[in-house]
């Protein structure tokens, strides 16, 4: 082997075990569970919210069909920040097909008429553009669902796409709440039901905590780009309307809820439903020990 | 006579499709999301009775009223044309006779006087504030039957296969998406539920059913639309005549009149009765019928009513308004009866409205609370809408009822306005609301509230519980009256079963004016 022959071997194997590695056998950073977004537009922060998470690839893979939940539930348009930001929705419909997902559904079965919700809050208009499948929720989709372990619904009607796809990204908006103070992921999971909803209410912390057992999010995201101050859930007015510029994404389900209390100005631990969950083993609602990578643009 | 009379007979028959085709499509834009290409309320407002009755009960005019001229003049030219060629109920009796019905008694043609009759006894109701025509005007009839009724029924239908398909897996994203697309164009999401339909159904059933009696029994018989329309058409100068050198006097044509318009010599039409369907005319061996434009002018008949019934139908009239008035609802429940945003003030909305249903099932397709009331308010208030907040509420940005409804009864209200308008005010039954009954917290309603301020506020109060002597805040809720509209999402939602914990009445509803 001469040394032209000795250059041209070196250079060809070098080349080819650097492409031929994983992207991540150069980690910048390992992968984090929570992330906390600041100061940039809704698709960006939700882009580098899931980048910060290790890409979508971690929560999604080839030919996986995944299910959507942002909030649809209001005859509201986006700026009054009753429903979930459509930018947000429709970038996690694009990344979700970019990791190689078979199909992206969506769905909320709404508090307002469900045409008029879904024409208003803009999300089908905005993730239909990168192939969503946005349906409407059917009374005779609903199944009898028992609930194992639960504190106090011993089953109730949950939607069959939750039983059907692969994965499940829950993407609440951050909103005031006159019943739980606040709304956020462990709440916005009620769109995923059927039945006499305004039962869950009473007793509100245990019935959302069970049906959290069943209906279990592989990631939240939530969305608190414009944070609905008073008046909510339904909102209508924009003066109650804060422009937060954040986005919180974890894994931890009781985790993004309790740091979507903590920037809204509520203590987690005030929130009963949090504490419960938290008891229960299903996730952190310490905020000053379990704390987010934080990214601001 | 240029035209071969069985050609003409085949395009009425294209035609009398055709405008059924147009009804149909009328009806079937009456939806969110409204974008009509052709308005809703086309045949209503194309209809004498629906533009006049309510004219003269009200004495209000209203410019849309003129488009009814159209028809109202029309047997000035064409006779009862409109019976023949356009009136959708009649093209239904038509295929209904044709289908199903065998016509089995002779009826002597004077009962034909019947129609004319009742139409001067609604028109002294009318005179005398009771607006009542539309019992048995033909259009706000087909209307709110086949509008409310036939389309939910047959969106059930479409609903329901459609959901066994898809659950047996055939072609399922095929039928979602074919299901999404009739969602976004036709039908509400879920499929509405009614009050109070047995009325309307039965009127259409008995309507069809007495045509086993004869061909287009209610034509002949019972229709006030008819009896106007018949009325001009005594000085129509169109004219069915027979050349009495060819008529053989074989009786062909008698039998074959759907309206027994022909006389017992043959060569005599009755002008009010012929609605030119020419059943007679291309059947006839030796082709001596024709039609003409003759001179108008000279009446060929007198009024088919009699003194008598002349007589009869007023003192009914005068009777029945009477009865209309005396015979008040039961009033225990008269603060529940919450009319349409934007109604105008009762009595004149009684007289205005035409009990087309097109309220109603526009409503269906949006925030579902309009309903036909039965005798709720009486039996002068009969079909006329009300909204039922068990069934449905009034969505916070929907106008369409008072963007639909023919006479204005509800008025047009921008969205700006509609939402101001109180419909009625909330208030808690705290005998029955969770907070206030078990002292726990619940706050559905105030949750759906969607006033911008809400109406509903909580207020946190200590309870102590008396048998154990533990303590806790209870949120209980309490409504604004200043700031609620009565719209009634809250009455809808809240998860009692039955009578809800908190109810729309009437008190500070505010209504329009005429």
């Amino acid at each position: 082997m001469n040394r032209r022959q000795f250059l041209k071997t070196t250079a060809i194997i070098t080349g080819g075990v650097l492409t031929g590695l994983p992207h991540s056998a150069f980690p910048s950073n390992p992968p984090a569970d929570l992330v906390l977004v600041k100061n940039g537009l809704p698709a960006a922060m939700v882009g580098k919210a899931l980048e910060l998470l290790g890409g979508i690839k971690r929560f999604v893979s080839k030919g996986e069909r995944v299910l959507l939940k942002p909030n649809l539930s209001w005859d509201r348009t986006p700026e009054y920040a009753a429903t979930t930001n459509p930018e947000l929705v429709a970038e996690v419909v694009r990344q979700c097909y970019q990791a190689g997902a078979a199909n992206v559904l969506i769905l909320d079965n709404t508090c307002n008429d469900a045409r008029r919700s879904y024409t208003s809050c803009r999300i089908p208009e905005y993730a239909e553009k990168y192939g969503a499948e946005v349906r409407f929720v059917r009374d005779n989709q609903f199944i009898e669902t028992p609930i194992p372990n639960s504190r106090q619904l011993k089953s109730w009607l949950i939607h069959q796409e939750v039983f059907k796809v692969d994965k499940i990204i829950n993407l609440p908006i951050l909103k005031q709440h006159g019943t739980t103070q606040i709304t956020m992921g462990f709440k916005n999971v009620m769109g995923l039901i059927g039945g006499n909803r305004g039962r869950i209410h009473r007793p509100f912390a245990e019935n959302i905590v069970d049906l959290n057992r069943v209906i279990v999010a592989n990631l939240t995201i939530l969305d608190a780009y414009r944070v609905l101050r008073r008046n909510g859930p339904s909102g209508g007015n924009l003066e109650d309307v804060d422009q937060l510029n954040t986005l919180i994404a974890g894994t931890d389900r009781v985790l993004v809820d309790a740091w979507g209390a903590k920037i809204f100005g509520i203590a987690p631990q005030t929130l009963p439903y949090l504490q419960l969950a938290n008891a229960e083993g299903m996730g952190e609602i310490n905020t000053d020990k379990f704390r987010p990578v934080v990214y601001d643009f | 006579m240029i035209f071969n009379l069985t050609t003409v007979r085949v395009l009425r028959q294209f035609v009398q499709v055709v405008f059924l085709l147009v009804f149909i499509i009328t009806i079937l834009q009456a939806t969110y999301p409204f974008k009509p290409w052709l308005p809703p309320e086309l045949f209503l407002w194309l209809d004498p009775l629906s533009a006049t009755m309510p004219l003269i009960a009200n004495r209000h005019f209203d410019l849309i009223f003129l488009v009814a001229l159209i028809v109202l003049l029309s047997p000035f030219v064409v006779g009862r044309a409109f019976c023949g060629w356009v009136c959708p109920l009649g093209t239904v009796i038509d295929l209904n006779d044709k289908i199903f019905t065998q016509h089995l008694k002779k009826i002597n043609p004077l009962w034909r006087s019947v129609k004319t009759g009742l139409l001067m006894l609604f028109v002294v109701l009318a005179l005398l504030g009771i607006q009542y025509s539309w019992l048995m005007d033909p259009l706000p009839l087909l209307w709110r039957s086949s509008g409310v009724i036939v389309l939910s029924f047959l969106f059930l239908l479409v609903d329901t296969s459609l959901a066994i398909l898809i659950k047996l897996g055939i072609f399922s994203e095929t039928l979602m998406n074919f299901q999404d697309r009739l969602n976004a164009y036709l039908f509400p999401v879920a499929s509405p539920v009614f009050t109070n339909l047995l009325l309307p159904v039965l009127i259409l059933v008995i309507i069809l059913a007495l045509s086993n009696l004869t061909r287009r029994f209610w034509c002949r018989h019972l229709c006030l639309l008819g009896a106007l329309l018949g009325l001009i058409a005594k000085l129509s100068p169109l004219q069915r005549r027979v050349d009495q050198n060819l008529c053989t006097k074989c009786g062909i044509c008698r039998r074959k009149c759907k309206m027994a318009a022909i006389e017992e010599d043959f060569y005599i039409t009755e002008k009010s009765e012929c609605i030119l369907c020419l059943s007679c005319a291309p059947q006839c061996p030796p082709a001596a019928i024709t039609y003409d434009w003759q001179s108008p002018g000279r009446m060929t008949s007198k009024i088919d009513l009699s003194r008598r019934g002349f007589l009869g139908a007023t003192l009914g009239g005068l009777i029945g308004a009477g009865f209309f008035k005396i015979n008040q609802p039961d009033s225990h429940h008269s603060d529940r009866l919450i009319r349409p945003p934007g109604a105008i003030t009762e009595n004149e909305f009684m007289a205005q409205c035409i009990r087309c249903g097109e309220c109603v099932r526009i409503c269906a397709t949006s925030g579902k609370c309009l309903q036909i009331a039965f005798l709720e308010t009486g039996w002068e208030g009969l079909l006329t809408p009300l909204a039922k907040f068990r069934y449905g509420y009034c969505e916070y940005n929907c106008n369409l009822c008072g963007q639909i409804c023919p006479t204005k009864a509800i008025q047009p209200l921008a969205l700006p306005e509609k939402q101001k308008v109180k419909m009625g005010k909330a208030i808690f039954l705290k005998e029955r609301c969770i907070p206030y009954r078990v002292n726990e917290n619940c706050l559905v309603c105030e949750e759906h509230c969607p006033l911008p301020d809400k109406a509903i506020k909580v207020i946190p109060q200590e309870y102590i519980d008396p048998l154990n002597g533990n303590k806790r805040i209870v949120l209980y809720p309490q409504v604004d009256e200043n700031l609620c509209i009565g719209c009634g999402i809250c009455e809808n939602k809240c998860p009692l079963n039955g009578e809800a914990g908190i109810i729309v009445i009437r008190e500070g509803e505010e209504r329009q004016l005429l």
